[in-house]
């Protein structure tokens, strides 16, 4: 298993733009689709956000299942109370996109009408 | 033949006479406060490339942190052509030095040299959209290293950090503005944070108004906007987050927190929620919080012990 440190990553130990969690998505992105498991290290991070969280890691919901992202990342050196923010981040991001699919098929549904 | 003598008249044209805008006595962070301001901004809603004088003449009291909608108001009618000069600084100094020791007046050109050395202003500054890096630089330096901010447990002052970011990255994702204004102060008797940001982009209520395609009022729009869970964000990544969040910890904190965005005024103070629609309008979006800097605030843990197999 392969570990990325978010410090390097990002190159600063403040963890609070979307474009940086964009970029920390992209890069566990890429190693999904080569089939390869991450374990995301968070240590010399000192101030984490829920934007940067969204975008590296909510934004893994749009793409892949639980199960998937489960199975191919693990989070290593992470406070307890950053834990519980990733877990609300997490939560908040299935939430997301269940309402995205139900928007998404309510309009396809009115525009092309049900099956 | 006839000649047309055509006598030639050399015109010396009057320049226009600038025109000037006073500040009101007190600018404070009450509602009163605000609204005076957004008089102002109302005011001066139709200048264009005018020669336009901000006058401190007829101050008495300013809460220093506000001057960071002052700047948002100057970059606004900059933006229309308009030259802007602040005059009468030095009547204001012999009251109060805070907007020269913050650098607001030196932002603006004028130099009034200060005596005191004391840190407690954080001070005003404006950043572009893209400048996080700069931002995350000035945090550290005014607020992190800095002397004065009181002594506080390490998880109160991680989570006024937070806060803080949290609320920078909003303007710049939400508003789409060209800058951010920024401004502190620090009372360290009061053991109080005061700090001010602001943009001058799509409003909440545009946001809001245009993601529900409702017509709520603007202080509905931010009231809907500050609960868990509600986001206009559309795309990849999610939201609905950080203006919750920010809410539950300042209403744990026991501060305050005020947002003006277009009309709307939307207030957290001990646990209640004042919502109001302004009689003038600010285009752009005004964040002010109060921290509880005092030791006795109980910050409870979270005890709950998170299965990491099955965060996911």
């Amino acid at each position: 298993m392969k570990t990325l440190k978010i410090r390097d990553l990002i190159k600063v130990d403040f963890a609070v733009t979307t474009e940086d969690g964009d970029s920390v998505f992209k890069t566990l992105d890429h190693h999904f689709q080569n089939g390869e498991k991450i374990t995301l290290d968070f240590s010399e991070i000192a101030i984490l956000t829920t934007a940067f969280l969204n975008a590296a890691i909510g934004q893994l919901y749009s793409k892949y299942t639980s199960e998937d992202i489960s199975s191919y990342l693990k989070l290593d050196k992470i406070s307890n109370s950053d834990l519980l923010l990733v877990k609300t981040v997490i939560q908040r991001a299935k939430e997301y996109f269940a309402n995205k699919e139900k928007f998404e098929k309510n309009t396809g549904d009115a525009i092309y009408g049900t099956d | 033949m006839e000649f047309t003598i055509i006598k030639h008249y050399k015109f010396t044209l009057q320049k226009e006479a600038p025109y000037i805008s006073y500040i009101p006595q007190r600018i404070t962070s009450a509602i009163t406060g605000y609204e005076s301001l957004l008089r102002l901004h109302n005011d001066l809603s139709s200048a264009q490339k005018q020669e336009i004088q901000i006058s401190f003449k007829n101050v008495v009291w300013l809460e220093a942190n506000l001057c960071a909608i002052l700047g948002a108001i100057i970059e606004e009618l900059e933006s229309r052509g308009n030259e802007v000069t602040l005059v009468d600084c030095e009547r204001f100094h012999e009251k109060s030095d805070i907007l020269s020791r913050n650098g607001f007046f030196k932002h603006y050109g004028v130099q009034i040299p200060t005596v005191r050395e004391h840190k407690t202003p954080i001070s005003y500054k404006m950043f572009k959209e893209k400048e996080a890096v700069l931002y995350n630089q000035y945090i550290q330096a005014e607020l992190i290293d800095n002397p004065e901010f009181p002594r506080h447990s390490e998880g109160l002052g991680k989570k006024i950090k937070e806060n803080i970011y949290e609320l920078f990255e909003n303007a710049r994702t939400h508003g789409k503005c060209k800058h951010i204004h920024t401004c502190g102060q620090f009372f360290p008797t009061k053991k109080k944070l005061h700090i001010t940001i602001v943009d001058t982009g799509d409003t909440i209520t545009e946001n809001v108004q245009r993601f529900l395609k409702q017509n709520l009022s603007p202080s509905e729009c931010i009231n809907w906007a500050m609960q868990l869970g509600n986001t206009t964000k559309e795309g990849d990544i999610p939201g609905g987050l950080g203006l919750g969040l920010i809410f539950e910890f300042i209403n744990m904190n026991k501060g305050k927190i005020q947002i003006v965005s277009s009309n709307g005024y939307w207030e957290l103070r001990e646990g209640i929620v004042t919502k109001e629609d302004l009689s003038f309008s600010f285009s752009g979006t005004i964040a002010n919080i109060e921290f509880d800097l005092s030791e006795n605030k109980m910050y409870l843990l979270q005890q709950e012990v998170i299965d990491m197999d099955s965060i996911f």
